[in-house]
Parts: structure tokens; C-alpha cells; sequence
């Protein structure tokens, strides 16, 4: 299965296109989609070049990142593992 | 310190607002993105992997307190309460909304500064040695002439769209404290045949995937001719670079391809017509700028300091601190002090709001008002009394930045890797701390010595891995976070890139094997080595033994 994500034009936060296409923030949140479904969804957010900015593909087990990307996809969903920005969570 | 004129900052506001204009029409989605890109990016604007991130230019890594100040107000107001301080002497916001940078822009601009020139394929922040102006061996201070090179490169329209970046460094001393061998350009000030400045002109240096150290292209350019033969040099380079291949598009590749020879007769032939023209520095305004680099008030002192010796007796701290992190000043009386951004189990550069207030106040009270960001990730005062070096390490030590290790093995550079950037591979900083943790014991730290240990997550070589005396390049293997060991690279006047060692180790892996690097270094070593020294004379060839060896049984 698969995801799409994006950087919020806004502010540039990591999203994923949720239910009806809508952005959501939490991967887990995320709509799952089949082979012949995603590259169509992959289109319709990259339509919506106000809200999502470089949208693209992640393979997904579950809602795990389960690609060769599986680490930046899973530091990109849950923030950096160390650093300063922990404590501004 | 220079104070920008009418002309700077017209054109520091014409920027905000044009800037502040494509950024409306981006979000009212008038600019796509693939059109949007080419336009942050000159304002030092990139798309990470969480957020936007806003490089902030310090030019040559000079600041004042009030522009520390305004940095403490961004990182608060509009970040997450920190910043970080990068090898090209800048800093980095890692969590700025788009809408909210032309407001941050307006803001920095109030303090004399600007994100301009920080990305993009120009001319990028000039850096210098850290102690300009404070080091005892300098012919003169460099500072002068990073000012006017950042003039003449600003916005210039010949250079907005070379190849690739292009990078500049300008020493003042034969030891080398700002690495302009691995530089585009290194510029070394030497005293020509007429008794006035000149310099020795380094070319085609750099890092990333294929790393180069500069040769020496001239050994004495006239001081009033150097923005004419660099003129020369960038018009070579704009002529012939490669722009087929982002990776083969860098200077060090063309002079690579066509040899030093040949690349020295095309900048002699441009540089035969351009010093004719009105490159050349008039003396006044040379004089002019050079005036605004003036030392500070200096009072008349001794070269001891009773206040001093009396606290290096009382408090072993900080003794260790003034040994490792305090360096001589060319004024008796005074020292510069070394602030590192490397305590054990931070993240390399980083510095909090309350901690860039602390350091403006030390500045501003005990400083000339002058704060300096070195290359290595740490700040530095440059001129401070040694009476007054007590009060200044318990006021850092309250802010947590007393860390005692400059050049020693936790002084780490490191880039941000993957935990932010979206070209890394893996992650830096968790091996960086699990490093520093290892290494923590300040007494182990004394008796190993200077050593440089470099980090990158990836062969961008942000981390500059290549010049580290021993460099760590993080790698993606089938998506698994692995580390690539080298030896004997060196940033300095004896400029060399580091040799790799071995196959790739786990993040579990890197930090013993580094230590047992280190620890075959103690072993090795005859009296008064350095590590770099030790590795100069014996080969990576026992450090490779003592990092595989434990493995491979």
C-alpha cells in the first residue's frame, strides 16, 4: 500500500493526504492506497499546489514506512530523533 | 566592525519586499513551486524534511551583540527557541513558517543582516579566520578584505547564475584556521615585493562527492588587483564549467579537467584586460573600510593578570577550561575565548535563545561588543581581558557553555543529517552524541590531544568529512544508516583528504571504533604527536588494524 505526503505550502510541515483528500498531519491519519489507485490520488494532491508542495509517493506496511526511504519517511512522520525541537514539542 | 551604508541597506529593503511579494504570489499560489525555488533559494530559503529552514548569512562570522540579540527574538518568536551554527559561519532556523520569513527578514535587516547569497549558485558568505583581528601571528587582519570581497560579490549580476555555489576563504597567517584549501577560492594575505598586502591565490578546492584540495594558481596577486584577478577567475569559470552535470559543475572539476597550467593562462588572459578596467581598489575607499576593522580601545596591560593566575589556581574547572579553550591575543593582557557548541550529548552547533543572550551580554560587557562564529560549529570572543576571564567562564558556565573541549575529540563538527536535511542519508547527530558520550572524560580528552573528528550524513560533505583527522560519512545501505571511517585528512595549512579505512560500520559500531582509533593513537605516539602527526608519520595503516581488527575475529 502506499501513502502520499508533502511539506505544507504555509509553514512547510510534513502532511499526508487523509480521507477525501484532505491534509491531514499524522501519518497515522493518512489514507492507504492500492498500486492502481495511487498514482491517480498522487494526481489529484499535486493538483493542489496550494496545499501540498512536491507531493510523492511512500510504501507503507500497515501505516509503516516499509520502502528504502522507510527511516527518512519515519523521522519525517514522528520529527528528528534528538535535538532541541524535542523539548519543543 | 563595518556598519552598513545607504547602499546596503537599500538593497537589503528591496529584497525583503520583493521577496515579501513572491511569497504572496506563491501562497496565493500564483508562483508554482518549480517557479518559487529559484526565488527562496536566493533569499536563503530552502524546503527540509519537517519545514522550511531560513539560512541566516554572518558575514565572515563576525556579529554584535544586538544582532545576537535579534537572533535569540527569531529563534524564540518565530522558531522553536534555538538555532544553529553551520561550517560556512551562518546560522540555520529549522522551523520557520514561509508566511512569517519576510517578517524575520525585516527583522534581521534592523541588525544589519540578511539571508542573501546563503543558497543558490553564486558567490556565498565569505569566511575568514576566527581570531581576524585578535591572532598574534597575522601579517594583517583579513577581515577588510571579506567586507570588500562581499561588496563586490553581492548581488553581482556576472556571478548570480554560475555553474554551481562557489566558496571563498581568506587567511591572514601561514597556519590555516578557515581551511581555504578545500575552498573554490583560498586566499592566503602575503607581503608583496612592494611592501604592501598581496595574495597567495588558491584554486579549485572542495568537498563533497569529489573532494579536491585547492593548488596554488598565483603567489603574490596586488592587494588593489584582487578583485580584478578573481574577476579573471570566476569569468574562466563561468565560460568553461560544466553545466550538463550538477555533480561535475563545481570549479575544482574544470580545473581538474583542463590542468592548473591551462586554467591559470585563461584567468592571465582575462586578468590581462580586466586590471585595466575599473577593478582596480582605489585607495581611499580601501582606506575607508579598513577603518571600520579598526581594533577596539585596547588598554595598556601586562601580560600577566593577577585575577587570572589567582582563579587558574583556585578553580581546577576553570584552569581546564583556559588550557583548552582559551587562545593568546597579539595585545598583552588579553585572550580570545573559545564558546563551544559541543557539550557532551548536544547537538554540534546548536545554541538555545537564553544561551545567544548570554553570549551578546558577555560580548557587550567584557567584548568590545564583538562575538565571532567559527567554521568548527563554536563561538568565539575574541578580545577579552585575562582579569575578566573568570567572570566570563562562570557566566557560560551558568549558561552551559563552558564545555572545555575546543580541538579535542568531542569538539565535533557534524551537519545536521538526516534527523533534518532532506539530501542525507543518515542520521549525524546520534553518532556525533553517542561519540561524545564515549569520549566524555575531559582528563581522556587532555590526554589524547587536538584531534578533529568530522561528521556527514551524506557525501555533500556538509560535515566536511573529507578534512576531518578522522572523518565519519554516514551511508544508506538498502535503507540501513551505515558509516564510512577515514584517517589523515587534515583542513589546514597541510591540506590532505582523509583516506577511507574499511568497509562501512553500524551507529553501534562508530563510536567504539573510533575510540579504539584513538586509543591505538595513545599507544603509538612518541613525545609532543599530535594524532594528525602520528597518522602523517605511521599511515592509517594501524588505525585501520584497530578499528577492523576486534571486528573481523
Amino acid at each position: 500500500m502506499k501513502l502520499i505526503t508533502a511539506n505544507r505550502l504555509s509553514d512547510g510541515r510534513v502532511i499526508y493526504v487523509g480521507a477525501d483528500d484532505g491534509a491531514v498531519d499524522a501519518m497515522l491519519q493518512a489514507a492507504s492506497f492500492d498500486e492502481d489507485q495511487a498514482d491517480a490520488a498522487l494526481g489529484r494532491a499535486a493538483a493542489r499546489p496550494d496545499v501540498f508542495v512536491n507531493p510523492y509517493l511512500v510504501e507503507v506496511r500497515g501505516q509503516t514506512p516499509s520502502g528504502r526511504d522507510r527511516l527518512k519517511e519515519t523521522i519525517r512522520a514522528t520529527g528528528p530523533t534528538v535535538g532541541h525541537s524535542l523539548d519543543a514539542r | 566592525m563595518y556598519r552598513y551604508d545607504e547602499f546596503d541597506s537599500a538593497l537589503v529593503q528591496d529584497r525583503i519586499a520583493e521577496f515579501r511579494d513572491q511569497v504572496a504570489r506563491r501562497v496565493s499560489g500564483a508562483l508554482t513551486e518549480d517557479q518559487f525555488k529559484p526565488l527562496r533559494l536566493m533569499n536563503g530559503v530552502y524546503l527540509q524534511l519537517h519545514a522550511y529552514m531560513l539560512r541566516v548569512a554572518v558575514p565572515y562570522g563576525v556579529m554584535r551583540s544586538a544582532q545576537m540579540r535579534k537572533l535569540a527574538h527569531i529563534a524564540r518568536t518565530y522558531d522553536k527557541g534555538y538555532g544553529h551554527f553551520t561550517t560556512r559561519t551562518n546560522i540555520q532556523f529549522n522551523w520557520p513558517a514561509l508566511t512569517d520569513i519576510p517578517t524575520i527578514l525585516e527583522d534581521l535587516a534592523m541588525v544589519e543582516m540578511h539571508a542573501i547569497q546563503t543558497s543558490g549558485n553564486c558567490i556565498r558568505n565569505v569566511t575568514t579566520d576566527v581570531f581576524a583581528g585578535a591572532a598574534d601571528d597575522e601579517i594583517e587582519d583579513p577581515r577588510p578584505w571579506c567586507e570588500i570581497l562581499r561588496q563586490w560579490s553581492t548581488i553581482h549580476p556576472e556571478f548570480s547564475f554560475l555553474p554551481r555555489k562557489f566558496k571563498i576563504a581568506v587567511i591572514a597567517s601561514e597556519t590555516d584556521r578557515a581551511a581555504i584549501r578545500t575552498h573554490d577560492v583560498g586566499l592566503q594575505i602575503v607581503q608583496g615585493a612592494d611592501g604592501q598586502t598581496a595574495f597567495r591565490v588558491f584554486v579549485g578546492g572542495g568537498q563533497g562527492r569529489l573532494p579536491h584540495i585547492a593548488k596554488e594558481i598565483a603567489s603574490a596577486v596586488p592587494g588593489r588587483e584582487i578583485l580584478a584577478y578573481l574577476t579573471a577567475i570566476l569569468r574562466a569559470y563561468n565560460l568553461l564549467g560544466r553545466r550538463d552535470n550538477i555533480h561535475k559543475a563545481r570549479i575544482k572539476i574544470l580545473v581538474e579537467a583542463i590542468g592548473i597550467e591551462a586554467f591559470r593562462e585563461e584567468v592571465e588572459r582575462h586578468h590581462a584586460e580586466l586590471r585595466l578596467e575599473d577593478l582596480i581598489l582605489p585607495t581611499d575607499e580601501l582606506e575607508r573600510i579598513r577603518a571600520s576593522f579598526a581594533p577596539p580601545p585596547f588598554e595598556t596591560l601586562t601580560r600577566h593578570s593577577g585575577a587570572f593566575d589567582r582563579a587558574v589556581l583556585a578553580e581546577p574547572e576553570f584552569a581546564r577550561w583556559t588550557r583548552n579553550n582559551v587562545r593568546r591575543h597579539k595585545v598583552a593582557g588579553y585572550a580570545s575565548a573559545i564558546i563551544s557548541l559541543k557539550p557532551v550529548d548536544g547537538v554540534p552547533g546548536d545554541i538555545t535563545a537564553a544561551q545567544m543572550e548570554a553570549v551578546a551580554n558577555l560580548a557587550e560587557r567584557f567584548g568590545f561588543d564583538e562575538v565571532r562564529a567559527a567554521y568548527e560549529q563554536n563561538l568565539v570572543l575574541p578580545h577579552v581581558r585575562l582579569d575578566e576571564l573568570p567572570t566570563i567562564w562562570r557566566a557560560l558556565d551558568a549558561a552551559g557553555l563552558a564545555t572545555a573541549n575546543a580541538d579535542l575529540a568531542t569538539d565535533i563538527i557534524a551537519c545536521p543529517g538526516l534527523d533534518y536535511c532532506s539530501l542525507a542519508n543518515a542520521r549525524s547527530i546520534p553518532v556525533a552524541q553517542a561519540l561524545s558520550r564515549r569520549l566524555a572524560d575531559l582528563d581522556h580528552q587532555e590526554r589524547i590531544g587536538p584531534v578533529r573528528i568530522n561528521m556527514s550524513g551524506c557525501i555533500n560533505a556538509c560535515g566536511h568529512h573529507h578534512v576531518g583527522h578522522i572523518g565519519i560519512l554516514g551511508v544508506d545501505r538498502k535503507g540501513e544508516e551505515f558509516y564510512q571511517i577515514t584517517v589523515g585528512g587534515s583542513p589546514d595549512e597541510k591540506a590532505a583528504l582523509g583516506e577511507i579505512v574499511g568497509r562501512s560500520l553500524s551507529a553501534d559500531e562508530t563510536p567504539l571504533a573510533i575510540e579504539r582509533a584513538l586509543n591505538r593513537y595513545l599507544d603509538i605516539r612518541t613525545d609532543g604527536e599530535r594524532f594528525i602527526d602520528t597518522v602523517r608519520r605511521v599511515g592509517a595503516s594501524p588505525f585501520r588494524e584497530a578499528i577492523y581488527a576486534p571486528l573481523d575475529a
